[in-house]
């Protein structure tokens, strides 16, 4: 609309001068010290049309691992830090470590073992043995000699290997000197970006830290490496003198002690609460036996047929014959009350999973400090291995089915409130502020927008949950849940291969059964909106 | 004028964590927004903004992205709370009602419509308009009936039970209308609602909106960053810049006469044909001096472009009358700077 004043001058490409002051000040900034001689590196590198530096840092080819450390370029100096430990393993193995020192060992043992036994031939009397006691010797003899070669060439190896590590350790240091002003390039434009995260410049202390790292990591390495006995203290980590040190001479090991204060506690807090913890396993067996009646209770052929109606209508036709064939290799195997009793075991675990597990997830997506608080306890639930939690739901709650069900929720619960707290979130903001605009209260929020918007959301997370838990099957039969899980225990138990794959398949059938019908019905919801 | 219906007087809005300290340094200190933002890092939206709108009238608000128009009109149902000021609809003082008196007040008098729609994707169209009933219970069938009345004023007749998804944006946007006038609001707030579409469908609903509104006599907050649209609907424009309303006045005044160079700079490329009447840029008799025989005549409120088509016509100048006398005169040169915008020769 304003007229254009400001006159814009074209130049074109070719004629471009590089203005190089303002490069430069920035370079002298970020270097600090010997400013000069990197502004000149920088330059050859920005100027180089090839992927050969045209530049050689003195500094950093000698020092090695310490400029890259007095630089903070971290990366380098652990890499070149580790590569030149290995040329000094190789340089010590050659020049001051005895490569054959075993073999030569060995020579010594059997040459004196040769020597014994010719001493018993001069000793015998009878013919026979003499011969017998001469023949060994003489086999013997032929090992030690063998030996005596085998570590005469070890040792004449030794020169070779002190040799390739020399070589090792020139091309290292020939390739930092090489690319270290282009590696330290790389982390000025870094820091452009960023100046505040990069580090620049040179400072003492990171040089002191290079220093400290190398004297601790170089040296014990190549010590461990090339000396044939080294020290024990080395081999292993002395925790029985640690333990010794702060607990007093004959208290045990650290381990014993607090392991024992563990048990004793939880013995004690699974007493103090054990009529919650009763509660509880209550709560969870209500379920579990409304589901056994339903599934175990009522005459198998009318379980059937609801299953395979179930999955007609949810999945279609095919998934309906699938079915079919699943529940009579089931039926048929005599595995009909136990693939029921897993049944009942994982529809427990989901439905407690759903009925806690969307409200906080409802929670969570609208609190934002909530999420944060719950998001490191949800991480813990899904990535801490099932046996870890397993031992302390033994403590607390006894074995069976009610705990296995516990165990399955801890595992199952985190994707439906996740998803629903994403769902959640995910709800336009428009939307939301329509409905508000038109008088809607906070429920009828949540009942008529929220809800409806995140439900392929949730639905998504109880999917995922329901295979959640139906993995935990086997898991939770170690401490005592039933079904097709105790199966397949009792197989592995005895390497029992046959029934072991039988019903190994009987689970997988009921799994991938589940799986199409609930896949199949949310299919069909999602396809509503 | 007749009683405002929606009345907002020296509304304030500070968005922040220091809101309140932020305001009272305003009101004693009587400092400026770039001074806010950067003692208290808040940010003013609305700068004491006052008018009133009667019954019936179109108020357009118009302003570029940021001039917290949206924020102002999210004030008349209290979506947005004031920092200062009162906001009184129908006479009544909104900012001290209880939650559930407010949503009465959402519900019945106050219809919305946004820029983005904001229709629930899994509800059809007819259940989507018939939600403000739904928040007040009121039964199915009743629900059904207004949403399907709603429709029809917005010629949406034979899509009820089609999904939003499956309507055009100009369609998904009458349903938003439809939606905000099926509780018979006596307010309707438009927050920039055709500004998504394409050209050719934004000028059908524009007519379309203002047919409708005339003819059900609706009070109407419009928002727009569309200067053409506001002159287009508005019988009054208030243009805002950076929370603060530089000008209120119909379009013809904003035009004719912008309050400062802000405002000049966007009337400049508006086309001034519709909306310049000849009694703006009519000269005094006395200033012709030749006889006025046989010179053609025109009302005082013709525009510019109905005295154009007289003008082409004759040699003579316009003569303007004003209930048969003559009162002014439109010679050609006057014509012509009256269309660039009455520049001075």
């Amino acid at each position: 609309m304003t007229d254009a004043t400001t006159e814009v001058r074209v130049t074109a490409a070719s004629d471009i001068e590089v203005d190089r002051d303002a490069l430069d000040t920035s370079i002298k900034e970020f270097a600090a010290a010997n400013g000069e001689y990197y502004v000149e590196s920088f330059h050859k590198i920005h100027d180089a049309t090839t992927a050969i530096p045209g530049t050689f840092n003195l500094w950093a080819a000698v020092l090695g691992p310490l400029w890259a450390a007095s630089r903070a370029i971290w990366g380098m100096f652990w890499t070149f830090l580790i590569l030149e430990v290995i040329a000094w393993v190789q340089i010590g193995r050659g020049a001051w470590g005895n490569p054959g020192a075993e073999i030569g060992e060995r020579a010594e043992r059997q040459l004196a073992r040769a020597e014994q036994l010719r001493q018993r031939a001069a000793d015998a009397t009878e013919q026979a043995d003499i011969e017998r006691f001469t023949k060994l010797a003489e086999n013997i003899q032929k090992a030690a000699d063998s030996s005596l070669e085998q570590a005469a060439a070890a040792q004449a190896e030794a020169s070779s290997i002190m040799l390739t590590g020399l070589a090792l350790l020139l091309v290292f240091k020939l390739v930092q000197g090489l690319y270290a002003n282009q590696i330290y390039e790389r982390q000025y434009s870094r820091w452009r970006v960023d100046p505040e995260k990069t580090e620049s410049g040179r400072k003492n202390q990171n040089t002191v830290l290079g220093a400290i790292l190398t004297a601790a990591i170089g040296p014990l390495i190549v010590y461990k490496f090339t000396v044939a006995s080294s020290l024990p203290l080395l081999d292993a980590f002395p925790e029985t003198s640690v333990s010794e040190i702060i607990l007093g001479e004959g208290g045990g090991t650290l381990f014993s002690s607090i392991a024992n204060w563990l048990e004793a506690r939880i013995d004690r807090a699974a007493a103090a609460g054990g009529d919650v913890f009763d509660g509880i396993v209550n709560g969870v067996r209500a379920v579990l036996d409304a589901l056994t009646v339903a599934l175990n209770g009522s005459p198998w052929p009318v379980v059937m047929l609801v299953i395979v109606v179930t999955a007609w209508r949810a999945a279609g036709p095919r998934v309906a014959i699938f079915t079919a064939a699943s529940l009579a290799y089931i039926a048929l195997l005599g595995y009909w009350a136990v693939a029921m009793e897993t049944v009942a075991l994982v529809g427990a675990a989901v439905i407690l999973c759903v009925v806690f597990g969307i409200p906080l997830g409802i929670w969570f997506g609208k609190s934002r400090r909530a999420y944060n608080i719950a998001e490191p306890v949800l991480d813990l639930m899904q990535t801490l291995p099932a046996f870890v939690y397993l031992i302390p739901i033994i403590a607390f709650f006894g074995t069976g089915n009610p705990p296995g069900i516990l165990a399955t929720i801890i595992f199952g619960m985190p994707p439906v409130i996740r998803l629903t707290a994403l769902g959640m979130r995910g709800v336009p903001g428009s939307i939301k502020e329509a409905a508000v605009a038109f008088g809607a209260s906070r429920w009828q929020l949540l009942k008529d927008v929220e809800i409806p918007l995140a439900l392929p959301s949730i639905m998504t997370g109880v999917n995922q949950t329901i295979l959640m838990c139906l993995s935990m099957v086997v898991i939770i039969s170690l401490i005592g849940g039933g079904g097709l899980g105790k199966e397949i225990l009792e197989a592995l138990q005895y390497a029992a291969k046959g029934p072991g794959l039988l019903g190994g398949f009987a689970i997988l059938f009921v799994a991938m059964v589940l799986d199409r019908i609930i896949q199949g019905a949310f299919r069909r919801e999602d396809e509503k909106i | 004028m007749s009683e405002a219906v929606v009345k907002l007087t020296d509304v304030w809005k500070i968005f922040g964590e220091g809101a309140e300290e932020a305001m009272s340094a305003v009101k004693s200190e009587g400092i400026g927004k770039p001074e806010v933002l950067a003692r208290f890092q808040c940010v003013v939206g609305v700068q004491s903004a006052s008018f009133e709108v009667p019954k019936g009238e179109i108020f357009c608000i118009m302003g570029l992205s940021g001039s917290g128009k949206s924020t102002l009109v999210r004030h008349v149902n209290r979506l947005i709370e004031p920092t200062a000021g009162t906001i009184e609809i129908l006479g009544k003082d909104v900012s001290s009602i209880s939650d559930n008196e407010l949503r009465r007040i959402r519900a019945q008098q106050i219809g919305m419509v946004f820029q983005h729609m904001a229709l629930m994707p899994h509800r059809s169209v007819r259940d989507n308009v018939a939600y403000p009933l739904e928040i007040r219970k009121i039964s199915k069938s009743k629900r059904w009936a207004v949403s399907d009345h709603a429709l029809g004023l917005v010629d949406l007749t034979g899509y009820e039970d089609r999904l939003p998804k499956e309507l055009s944006g100009g369609m998904q946007q009458r349903v938003g209308i439809a939606r905000a006038l099926a509780s018979d609001p006596e307010i309707l707030l438009m927050d920039e609602p055709f500004s998504a579409l394409d050209p050719l469908i934004r000028l059908q609903l524009q007519d379309q909106f203002k047919a409708l509104v005339a003819q059900l006599q609706k009070t109407t907050l419009f928002i727009t960053h569309d200067l053409d649209e506001a002159i287009r609907i508005g019988h009054r424009i208030a243009i805002m810049k950076d929370g603060l309303i530089v000008q209120i006045g119909t379009p013809e005044d904003i035009v004719m006469n912008p309050a400062d160079d802000y405002v000049r700079e966007f009337v400049q490329g508006i086309s001034k044909l519709k909306l310049v009447k000849a009694h703006s840029i009519m000269e005094p008799l006395e200033r012709y001096q030749k006889p006025l025989d046989g010179a053609p005549r025109a009302d005082h409120g013709a525009d510019l472009d109905q005295l154009i088509d007289i003008a082409v016509r004759t040699d003579h100048p316009v003569v303007i009358t004003d209930g048969g006398t003559d009162v002014g005169i439109v010679t050609k040169p006057t014509l012509l700077r009256g269309i660039q915008g009455g520049k001075d020769d």
